[in-house]
């Protein structure tokens, strides 16, 4: 195994590949998941998110490299692997014909350790005692995820990998699974999270990995992504634009009318504002970067299902017109 | 061994109502063998109505007059464990467990339950042969337990010895346990029940008609000793108490085979998606 990893890491994989016959649904994954944090994985439908899930919780044999989970190689000690860990299981891979009262006892039984958090969580999930009662195949999708979720971390295991978490809950839930999540955070616990919901990943991750085409295409804290994201500001000057504006670092003017200017900022906006203090300024307008903006700008050419059937031909040149664009990739060949 | 008990109940309490309707099923089936035999006047009147028969009924019916005439009664109700409609209820049962319990769960995804624990796959399967040992032993008995309250409750004339339902009982379990052990083997490699059950289903169809157009055709003797059952002969257990070790080596063996080459494929195998 390679030592370039933190030994520490709740997860780690190091050049993790799984072919289905032609198809590479995950090519050479690198990731260290620290523990202790809140770790989102993003990527578009056929990205390899699910696929690197499976090959964590050992129901996939990779292809090439490995995967450790909490110190255990996920294929060959799969079980010691999953004695700390909690998983969403798809909702609709619930017994039915189960109450799910007798449903969580069931998956505490499996477990061999004891549901602490159930009651905790089925109050924050707002999963009444009489819904327990009840067979699952009365429930509505909110309430199948809502008790997949209670069976997931009513143990307390120290490492959580979910699955779209909040698919199905909604809004108010939703908080309140994230709050449920961040406790977990602060005593210690990992939650390694794929989601499509972008503003959930941002209020609740520190840290996020990007896949595209089965490849990782960056890896970096929230704020780092942010910090680097190439941002626009508009600025309103009391009479003319002051000459020095161009000669500011990082920052070059796209628009000008009369005494506003567009700017477009590549990462860091502290000299645009220390040179904006010495200046007579009406107005400034420099919205917050947003994950979604990110994102978007790493699929905006192009969908995953072309690269998923063309295969990873033009990766190298992808790759290289992110690094010009100032965003700090990882995506290894 | 604790996760081992509440998956087997699990396993078993999902097709609990239609496993316990097929059993009935079998339990009447062989009830009745008694009454019928009853109701024709005994072991004469039926002799007399299979006499009548064409002989590929009789071989299908594996009721040999030469057989009978010397069987009596126990003869006559063997007919009841080789009967076409025994077969079918029992080996929808072990084929329907074996299919369900395993292709089926992969395929719904109802397995990740188990496997997104600190459970072995060696464990999740070995909860899968345990029901199938469970469903066998039910099938074994019930069977014979059937066929022992029609003879208490009609009492037809001839001899029976009640004993020689215990060997008729184990030569019965060991074919399930061949059947069910050969569909396990099929359900790990498969990626939905329904591949799995077609293809128990062409198994068992291609074995029963090898070994019973063997006796019609002599091209398919060769073939004989492939069919399990060729390995099944409930009418020497029944009359003379007596099941060949050969029978038991290779039903016994067939099964064992199909289990661990299941497991083998099973612990190495990616889950469908």
């Amino acid at each position: 195994m390679s030592d370039s990893h933190p030994i520490d890491a709740a997860i780690v994989t190091s050049g993790l590949s799984k072919r289905y016959g032609e198809v590479e649904a995950l090519s050479r994954l690198d990731l260290a998941v620290p523990r202790g944090a809140i770790y989102g994985f993003l990527g578009p439908n056929g990205a390899g998110k699910t696929t690197t899930i499976r090959l964590l919780m050992g129901f996939v044999k990779p292809s090439a490299g490995w995967a450790t989970v909490l110190g255990h190689d996920a294929w060959r000690d799969g079980v010691a692997a999953r004695r700390e860990l909690g998983f969403l299981v798809a909702p609709d891979a619930l017994y039915t014909d189960m109450t799910g009262l007798a449903q969580l006892d069931y998956a505490a039984s499996l477990s061999g350790r004891p549901p602490l958090l159930r009651g905790a969580l089925l109050d924050a999930l707002e999963l009444s005692e009489a819904a327990l009662g009840r067979r699952l195949g009365t429930y509505s999708k909110g309430m199948r995820q809502k008790l997949a979720l209670t069976a997931a971390i009513q143990h307390d295991p120290a490492l959580l990998i979910l699955d779209e978490p909040t698919d199905g809950l909604d809004p108010l839930i939703q908080r309140a699974f994230e709050q449920v999540l961040r406790e977990r955070r602060d005593l210690g616990r990992t939650v390694f999270m794929s989601s499509h919901d972008l503003a959930e990943v941002e209020r609740t991750c520190e840290r996020v990995a990007v896949v595209r085409g089965g490849r990782l295409i960056a890896e970096e804290t929230i704020v780092g992504l942010k910090r680097r994201q190439r941002r626009s500001a508009e600025v309103v000057f009391r009479g003319a634009v002051p000459e020095g504006l161009g000669r500011v670092p990082r920052v070059a003017t796209v628009g000008h009318r009369g005494d506003r200017v567009e700017l477009s900022i590549d990462g860091d906006v502290a000299p645009l504002l220390r040179f904006l203090a010495g200046e007579d300024v009406v107005d400034l307008l420099l919205p917050p970067p947003r994950l979604e903006d990110i994102f978007m700008g790493f699929y905006g050419d192009g969908t995953d299902g072309e690269r998923d059937q063309d295969g990873p031909a033009d990766d190298g040149q992808h790759l290289t017109e992110r690094v010009s664009e100032g965003v700090e990739l990882v995506g290894r060949r | 061994m604790t996760a081992l008990v509440p998956m087997t109940r699990r396993l078993l309490g999902r097709g609990l109502p239609g496993l316990l309707a097929l059993l009935l099923g079998i339990v009447l089936f062989e009830l009745i063998q008694a009454l019928v035999v009853d109701s024709f006047g005994g072991t004469e009147g039926l002799g007399s109505l299979l006499d009548t028969l064409p002989p590929a009924i009789r071989t299908l019916a594996r009721a040999q007059p030469e057989f009978l005439a010397v069987s009596g009664l126990a003869g006559y109700l063997s007919f009841g464990f080789t009967h076409p409609l025994y077969f079918v209820l029992a080996c929808a049962v072990v084929v329907g467990f074996a299919c369900r319990s395993l292709a089926g769960e992969m395929e719904r995804g109802t397995i990740q339950l188990a496997l997104s624990r600190p459970v072995s796959r060696a464990r999740v399967y070995g909860a899968r042969v345990l029901g199938l040992l469970i469903i066998v032993a039910a099938l074994a008995a019930g069977g014979p337990l059937g066929l022992l309250a029609g003879l208490l409750y009609a009492r037809p004339e001839g001899e029976f010895v009640y004993a020689h339902l215990l060997p008729t009982a184990l030569a019965s379990g060991l074919l399930f346990w061949a059947i069910g052990g050969l569909t396990l083997l099929g359900s790990a490699a498969a990626n939905t029940s329904g591949r799995a059950v077609a293809w128990a289903i062409a198994g068992l169809i291609v074995s029963y008609f090898v070994d019973y157009f063997a006796a019609l055709w002599g091209l398919l003797e060769t073939f004989e000793f492939l069919s399990v059952f060729n390995y099944y002969d409930p009418a020497q257990t029944l009359v003379n108490g007596r099941l060949r070790s050969i029978d038991v080596a290779v039903l016994g063996t067939v099964g064992l085979v199909g289990v661990l080459g299941g497991l083998a494929v099973f612990v190495r195998r990616d889950l469908p998606a």
